[in-house]
């Protein structure tokens, strides 16, 4: 589709410093983008105030999974141990919240790790098979030692000329325009 | 935060005498305790010593593993910690003499008429009177030996800032843990679990021990705020310290419950008689409703409470909870305590007495403490660790730097003192 | 934000209390990256093929014991009434416990803010899959019948029957279980943004295409850190009690027997600190000769190998308050059991096998006082391989000797492993070492982007980071 291969994705900027991309991403953010983003090697300490990124929601899928877990754990367990296949164990009860709390405490944990791995996977929309950036041969260092800032042509407030121009005031030294 | 200005003192106008008050009034209902009913009195007191004596137990542990980790972050309330344990000796010593005289009416081995039972004969020569007067003696050395000395080089740090005196630091904690370790478990064996002599756990020294660094973490938290509003340590302090301390006191919020029901379970699933019936007895009469609030109150509560990241630096919301677990240490202690006195229920009756016992001596304590604390620097004023723990920039990350909870993003930039040539 | 200059009543760090840097040398992000990730690429070296051979060798002695063992029965091995677990759960509890030291460095260090513990994170969550998977293999032959092994889970048979779950055994299928598969979780979710500067670095068509598909398309994209960063604390606050509560269920098989020696109330703590401790041992044991064959000296310093003598050394010690409260307790209780069986651990048949345990977990650690031998690292090597093998008689001493004498004297014995024991166990260890090695050889054992986060120029405060210095930062609102 050789059409498809020439629109225009959004524009990439480098950054050599975290110091730097931090300050820049400032200065997108306060210029009012919406479709944009920061890329860095590792997680950058200050970079979601920065971008006025809000708390992650990853805690509620974790919070659901434990709480599915442990009810999943305690309803079975007293399920099979006193409905439907009651056996008398060392005279203890049929069901007591003591014995069932380990294996329901580890379904709890359980559940709750695959609810916070699932919900990162699902909020960061992963695994994702295609992604115009990593055609990239320069984005490729973002994994190594370099710093992005990406602004998608489809933002409202995107303009090639004042978002290079924002860009190059905020202190960077190489921009390109990737195409989708 | 503004430069540090170690000269201010501690102002309690309002409050000046409070301790004195307190002391009056509960050394005037002890003495009507006393005459009125020895026995109970010699309970109560007990029950008030070991609630204090955790307290100032856990103050040295915080003391050591600050030395022990190499912590940055608790210098700003190392000092109060450090009056704390500090008080083992001479003043817990001195509240430890009427147990040491009533031993006879509080510890049912000592009585003549149990001397021949298999339990006490198995464990002598531990449970022989002198020896209980000797072991007593003993862990009281050691407690004043650890605590001086930490305090006397921590005050001499004081001086000069120097790192000699934090080696020398490490050094007492070093040995002073395992001791700390071996007379801690050895001083609760003695003074409380063998008030039944013929139960035995392995875990009631680690159980003592937990509950004491949950308590102790509250009250460093409501002294740290205090201190705080009177502007004494505010030079020292970052917000940190709040949430760690926070932290550390869901740490062993679990960290008890932990032990208290592995403790439980195991002596339940294994349902051997010369065991349950510590926890039988627990069970009868309001001691039930004693166990019910110790679950909810000791553990849920304060787990639900302590769960969200945010709520450590809510002050409306901690100082309840901080003094939500003096309320709920003392009943752990209770249960463990009183049952012997009080096998039907939980003694509401003589809860004057409590209060009287527990005036007196936080009554005294606190009187001890603040003449302590007023004499000396409130903080460690040269600590070398102090720069991190007030947040400011330093050049390695640690605990307040560059957390990988991205909470640090207020940290400043390095000051030029700290610019390294580029490699 | 105020800039305000650093108040001039903050007292200078002297320089013998300097924190020394996690990455020495002032190592660039691009350093990392090729250090590490060369490790995994080009041609294997010959010591790789030296170590591989023998471990995939007994990896085959694993496959023929096993197929011999299920073919035959559980008698092939050295279990006789009344040392009815023996050998197979000695193994089971010391592998298990091996794979502590991944989830405590990994989780708990995490929570603890030790930052030092991105340099050994990877290599220690890895050992600790290996190990549980060599763990896992034992309950599952110890049952006999190991086809019906599917039993043990919920899942609705053909007898209509279900697991009985008062049984802590039962417990411990979940515990392990879950640890396992939190534990690979928590593994691959790290190892994701590794792959995909793996995937970056790719030369060949395979290894793109195998990276890129195991990276899921990351991008190092600050709205995915945040949710990952998020994540990845919140498995690291639920692996903190899992650790716990996995060898605390472990030691609970013991412990709510009424057994002299395994029902005792501290098992849980005892057990947890026990694994700690042989898991670092572990961790210790891989690390220094890796650390020295792939010149990884400036990424695992001598800090990190310091901090983590006296983690030995701490739980090493927790030990030994166990071991006294046991003995103490014995005698305080008492019972004529409880002072028969701690006397018949220290003056019994078994002695031999209760020295070394008292000898390499207690006493040896303790030489970790001594800062010499925290900087020496051969003498670490050897402390730590003394300690697994201390750790390895401790589960010894507990199992054999607390069954081999029990109440009845007249089915007293004395147990001994066969060759096939012998070879089940010499061969997990082909299976811990074969799938180390794959490990070393495929993935990057460090954590790099973990690992450029605690670098100084990481800070965007710091001056390598590029902030200019004693100048004020725009506001942030």
């Amino acid at each position: 589709m050789p059409d498809a291969l020439t629109k225009p994705y959004g524009m990439i900027a480098e950054f050599i410093t975290a110091n730097s991309v931090l300050h820049a991403a400032q200065a997108v953010r306060n210029a009012g983008f919406r479709k944009w983003d920061v890329f860095t090697p590792f997680p950058v300490h200050g970079m979601d105030r920065a971008m006025g990124l809000k708390n992650s929601k990853v805690g509620w899928f974790a919070f659901l999974g434990g709480v599915a877990g442990y009810t999943t754990g305690m309803l079975m367990i007293w399920f099979m141990n006193t409905v439907d296949y009651p056996i008398v164990i060392g005279g203890k009860p049929m069901f007591s919240p003591f014995s069932a709390f380990p294996p329901s405490y580890e379904l709890t944990i359980l559940f709750g790790a695959f609810g916070s791995l699932g919900g990162m996977l699902f909020l960061n929309r992963l695994p994702r098979l295609h992604n115009p950036l990593l055609k990239n041969k320069r984005f490729s260092l973002v994994t190594h030692d370099r710093f992005f800032i990406l602004i998608e042509c489809d933002d409202p407030k995107y303009s090639e000329v004042e978002t290079r121009k924002l860009l190059e005031e905020a202190g960077c030294r190489h921009i390109e325009l990737i195409e989708e | 935060m503004n430069p540090a200005n170690p000269t201010d003192r501690f102002d309690i106008s309002r409050w000046r005498k409070l301790p004195l008050q307190l002391m009056v009034i509960g050394a005037v209902l002890c003495i009507i305790g006393g005459l009125v009913d020895a026995k109970e009195f010699a309970y109560s007191w007990l029950l008030a010593f070991m609630f204090f004596l955790s307290l100032c137990l856990g103050s040295l542990f915080l003391v050591m593993i600050h030395h022990l980790f190499d912590a940055g972050w608790t210098v700003p309330i190392r000092r109060f910690s450090e009056h704390i344990a500090a008080m083992l000796f001479p003043w817990m010593a001195l509240l430890f003499i009427p147990i040491a005289v009533m031993a006879k009416t509080i510890y049912p081995w000592m009585n003549p008429e149990h001397q021949h039972e298999h339990a006490v004969i198995a464990k002598q020569p531990l449970f022989s009177v002198p020896m209980f007067y000797i072991v007593s003696a003993f862990c009281f050395l050691i407690w004043w030996l650890l605590s001086n000395r930490l305090r006397h080089w921590s005050l001499e740090q004081d001086k000069t800032g120097a790192a000699g005196p934090t080696f020398r630091m490490r050094y007492y904690s070093g040995a002073g843990i395992v001791l700390f370790a071996l007379t801690g478990t050895i001083a609760v064996v003695l003074w409380q679990k063998s008030l039944e002599y013929h139960w035995f756990s392995t875990m009631y020294g680690v159980y003592y021990f937990g509950g004491s660094v949950w308590f102790t973490l509250a009250t460093a938290y409501l002294i740290t705020v205090v201190l705080d509003r009177l502007g004494l340590i505010s030079d020292a302090l970052h917000e940190h310290q709040y949430y760690f301390l926070g932290s550390l006191m869901f740490a062993f919020t679990v960290f008890y419950a932990y032990i208290h029901f592995a403790q439980y379970f195991i002596i339940w699933n294994g349902n051997m008689p010369e065991e349950t019936y510590w926890y039988v007895l627990r069970e009868r009469g309001t001691w039930w409703y004693v166990g019910m609030v110790i679950i909810f109150g000791h553990f849920f509560i304060p787990f639900l409470g302590l769960l969200r990241i945010d709520v450590k630096h809510i002050f409306t919301w901690m100082i309840p909870l901080c003094v939500w677990a003096w309320l709920m240490h003392w009943i752990d202690l209770s249960f463990n305590i009183m049952p012997i006195p009080h096998p039907q229920g939980f003694p509401f009756l003589s809860l004057w007495l409590h209060f009287g016992c527990w005036a007196f001596m936080v009554g005294l304590l606190s009187a001890v403490f603040l003449r302590n604390y007023n004499s000396h620097p409130p903080y460690p004023i040269k600590d070398p660790r102090l720069v991190e723990a007030m947040g400011l920039y330093h050049p390695v990350p640690t605990q307040i730097s560059g957390g990988e909870l991205g909470e640090a993003d207020d940290l400043r930039d390095a000051p030029p003192q700290f610019r390294q040539p580029a490699p | 934000m105020t800039t305000a200059p650093m108040p001039a009543t903050v007292p200078q760090t002297p320089a013998e209390l300097e924190r020394p840097l996690l990455v020495a040398n002032l190592r660039s992000f691009g350093w990392i990256s090729n250090r590490v990730a060369s490790l995994s690429e080009g041609p294997a070296p010959l010591w790789w093929w030296i170590l591989f051979v023998p471990s995939f060798l007994a990896l085959c002695l694993l496959g023929f014991c096993v197929s011999y063992q299920i073919s035959t029965g559980v008698g092939v091995w050295g279990n006789r009434h009344p040392v009815m677990w023996a050998w197979d759960i000695v193994n089971f509890v010391w592998w298990i416990g091996i794979g502590h030291a991944g989830t405590l460095i990994s989780a708990i260090l995490f929570l603890l803010r030790q930052r030092w513990r991105t340099a050994v994170n990877r290599a220690a969550e890895a050992m600790t899959i290996f190990a549980v998977m060599c763990a896992g293999i034992y309950p599952a032959l110890h049952v006999g019948r190991t086809w019906y092994d599917y039993w043990l889970f919920p899942i609705p048979n053909s007898n209509s029957l279900w697991p009985q779950f008062r049984s802590p055994l039962m417990w411990d299928v979940f515990a392990v279980s879950t640890y396992f598969t939190v534990s690979v979780l928590f593994w691959y979710m790290g190892l994701v943004p590794d792959l995909a500067v793996m995937r970056d670095r790719a030369r060949t068509r395979a290894r793109q295409f195998l990276y890129g598909i195991f990276a899921l398309g990351w991008t190092g994209s600050n709205r995915h850190w945040s949710n990952y960063e998020k994540a990845y604390l919140i498995l690291a606050g639920l692996s903190t009690p899992l650790v716990l509560s996995v060898h605390s269920i472990v030691s609970l098989d013991f412990s709510v027997s009424q057994l002299p020696g395994w029902h005792t109330t501290i098992f849980p703590p005892y057990f947890v600190a026990g694994a700690v401790f042989s898991g670092f041992g572990m961790v210790l044991s891989l690390l220094i000769p890796l650390r020295k064959i792939w010149k990884l000296e400036d990424i695992i310093t001598m800090r990190h190998i310091d901090v983590m003598c006296k983690v030995t050394l701490a739980t090493g010690s927790i030990v030994g308050y166990a071991y006294s409260m046991e003995f103490f307790i014995a005698w305080y209780s008492g019972n004529p059991n409880e002072g028969f069986h701690f006397l018949n651990r220290a003056l019994g048949p078994y002695q031999w096998a209760w020295i070394p345990m008292v000898t390499c977990n207690v006493l040896v650690p303790q030489l970790f006082w001594i800062k010499w031998f925290r900087k020496n690292l051969v003498a670490v090597f050897i402390i730590s391989i003394l300690v697994n093998v201390g750790m390895w008689f401790e589960r010894f001493v507990i199992i054999v000797i607390g069954l081999h004498r029990d109440f009845l004297t007249s089915s007293w014995a004395y147990y001994k492993p066969t060759p096939i024991d012998i070879g089940t166990y010499v061969g997990t260890f082909g299976l811990f070492f074969t799938c180390f090695l794959l490990f070393i050889r495929f993935l990057p054992m460090i954590a790099i982007s973990e690992v450029k986060g605690v670098t100084p120029q990481s800070d965007p405060h710091h001056p390598l980071g590029g902030a200019k210095v004693a100048e004020s930062v725009p506001d942030e609102d």
